[in-house]
């Protein structure tokens, strides 16, 4: 266990440096000049090099990776050129309206995709479940950009029930959560009835079916507790995939997570921005991967960690 | 009705209905799986047909403005989509983005489709260090932040058809080469395979002429699931400013420029987005269809 946990850090520090260093790399060959930017519009030349030298860009790529390591074991991740702040302190600040909103979306997908797949599985292959099943398609396939647009008009301009953008009051988590879960929901909702179909067809259901044990209970307690752990897994793993994909609904709802402030950062060449918003993203999806991967035995005795197969 | 069929087959009785056979739950999955692939090849026709005569069509051209005639509701003045904020036929503006948002989105999924089979073949196949490396490549990009990634490469390299193609394809070729990957596993250890061995054809030849073609079917069933996803992905890019240059009008532009107008002028970004879903449901569903399809035929042979 414990030498499981420590290999599986060790992967994950050397996925996250290794991001961090193609990132690095890449917004430095990128054409374009922060120091413009940064600097008062009628600069000059020597104007632009002093800057230069400020934020430490005179130097080879090589020497200014070398420094940027040795800030980065240091905890310092520079300073943000359009905050003039610590980059660091910048991105922290975001984290918890983007995990706020993965959160609200990953548990309202469950609270749709658990009962309509549990739906799909006792009524498996008829007619109204591939008319179900055609709907969840149909929203998965909506751009989350338009789809948001069109709740955003509906609900908070024709209807002005809810609030537009930003997040002043709970209330502003509703539409963000609902564009988002739209997407999840076929994918969550066909697993649970996959799932619950190979429990509801399993010998050791027939024998309950054969003691008199009531359908309902057959269904909710006992296929449904079988049914649970890939579900919660799948879950997980699409709350961590959230951590860092929810740029799109953020930039319309003007959501004030990570993933606008990436947009904002990338605009404005923020180097140190983009780098810190890159790292920590990358570290917090990874380390709830791993967190539900050491879970999973917890939930299920059968699974020993580190024997099966990566998933 | 069961009377009937007693009387008129006594050489093999049975007591099967007709009526109980087209309720039974494997010949209303075929039938599932049928209904998805009609639909899904009449809605992407819906969109793909006209996108591919835009040309031909009689329409005004796309970037013919007329200040006097802007945000016209759809249906005035021969104008089916209306027109947008500078006066251009929405629909004419829809079919020509259409034209760029499916070429990107076909060549990205060819790409991905080539490199995902090559890679995932070669590790299913060869092994050891082929196999380590194009699995932990599979595993480090999984836990990139993708979206993040390609906005970067985007910045980097300039927004051209040619890059958004590439970066698409980049972030799809894991799931090919999954898939491909676990069904080589399968399939080299299969007789025929040694039997190639023995007769003494090359690795190269074992692989590419006689295993790759017979994985090579359900692959292509992925690509078609992946072309929604491209197709979105595309959109999604275009949307946040990341998409094809200025003269092409991609669906995701057409909707992230209408935005401004969405209280006054519904269809700007209304239409173009039901043209994407329209797209992409279609895409899915003949590519879920199809899959089921094959699934039923083979009863599970290939894992």
């Amino acid at each position: 266990m414990t030498t499981y946990i420590v290999k599986r850090l060790g992967q994950s520090a050397l996925v996250i440096l290794l991001t961090i260093s193609t990132v690095f790399v890449l917004i430095r060959m990128a054409p374009g000049d922060p120091a413009t930017a940064f600097a008062a519009p009628n600069a000059t030349t020597e104007d632009l090099a002093q800057i230069r030298t400020q934020l430490g860009l005179d130097g080879s790529i090589l020497s200014q990776y070398v420094t940027f390591l040795g800030q980065l074991f240091t905890g310092d991740l520079g300073t943000s050129y359009s905050f003039r702040a610590p980059a660091f302190e910048v991105v922290l600040d975001r984290v918890p309206y983007t995990i706020t909103l993965a959160l609200a979306a990953v548990m309202l997908t469950a609270v749709i995709a658990l009962p309509l797949g549990i739906w799909m599985a006792r009524r498996a292959d008829t007619g109204r479940e591939t008319g179900a099943n055609i709907v969840t398609i149909a929203a998965q396939s909506m751009p989350e950009f338009w789809s948001g647009i069109m709740l955003l008009t509906v609900f908070s301009v024709l209807l002005p029930v809810l609030p537009s953008s930003g997040f002043t009051t709970w209330s502003g988590l509703v539409l963000p959560a609902i564009t988002v879960a739209l997407l999840q929901v076929a994918l969550i909702s066909r697993l649970v009835r996959r799932e619950m179909v190979s429990n509801l067809t399993s010998p050791y259901l027939t024998v309950a079916r054969a003691h008199g044990i009531g359908e309902r209970r057959l269904v909710w307690g006992y296929a449904l507790s079988n049914s649970a752990i890939p579900v919660l897994t799948a879950l997980g793993t699409r709350f961590a995939a959230m951590l860092n994909g929810v740029v799109v609904v953020e930039v319309v709802f003007n959501w004030p997570g990570v993933g606008s402030l990436v947009v904002r950062a990338l605009e404005t060449r923020d180097y140190p921005l983009i780098q810190a918003t890159v790292l920590v993203t990358a570290a917090l999806a990874i380390l709830v991967q791993l967190l539900i991967d050491l879970l999973y035995p917890l939930l299920d005795p059968r699974v020993r960690l580190g024997k099966a197969t990566a998933r | 009705m069961t009377t009937t069929t007693e009387t008129e087959t006594p050489k093999r009785p049975s007591r099967v209905t007709p009526a109980q056979l087209r309720d039974a739950g494997v010949t209303r999955r075929s039938r599932t799986a049928r209904v998805k692939i009609r639909v899904g090849a009449v809605l992407t026709a819906l969109v793909v047909l006209p996108v591919a005569l835009a040309d031909l069509l009689p329409l005004p051209d796309s970037t013919e403005q007329d200040l006097a005639s802007r945000r016209l509701p759809p249906l005035t003045d021969g104008h089916l989509f209306g027109t947008d904020q500078l006066g251009r036929d929405l629909l004419a503006r829809v079919l020509d983005g259409g034209q760029v948002s499916i070429l990107i989105g076909v060549l990205a999924v060819l790409v991905s489709g080539l490199i995902g089979l090559a890679a995932g073949a070669a590790a299913g196949y060869f092994g050891g260090w082929v196999d380590a490396v194009v699995s932990r490549l599979l595993e480090a990009q999984m836990s990139l932040p993708l979206l993040m990634m390609l906005l970067l490469v985007v910045a980097l390299f300039g927004p051209s058809v040619p890059v958004i193609t590439a970066v698409i394809a980049v972030a799809q070729w894991p799931e090919v080469a999954r898939l491909t990957r676990s069904m080589v596993l399968v399939e080299r250890e299969k007789p025929y395979v040694d039997a190639a061995r023995t007769l003494g054809l090359p690795h190269r030849g074992v692989l590419f002429r006689h295993l790759v073609p017979n994985v090579v079917r359900q692959t292509s069933l992925v690509v078609l699931l992946l072309l929604a996803q491209a197709v979105l992905l595309e959109s999604a890019l275009s949307y946040l400013g990341a998409g094809p240059e200025r003269p092409f009008a991609t669906w995701g532009r057409l909707i992230s420029d209408g935005q401004d107008y969405v209280t006054t002028s519904w269809w700007l970004v209304t239409l173009p987005g039901l043209v994407i879903v329209l797209l992409v449901v279609g895409v899915n569903l003949l590519g879920d269809g199809l899959r089921d399809a094959v699934k039923g035929t083979k009863k599970g042979a290939t894992a």
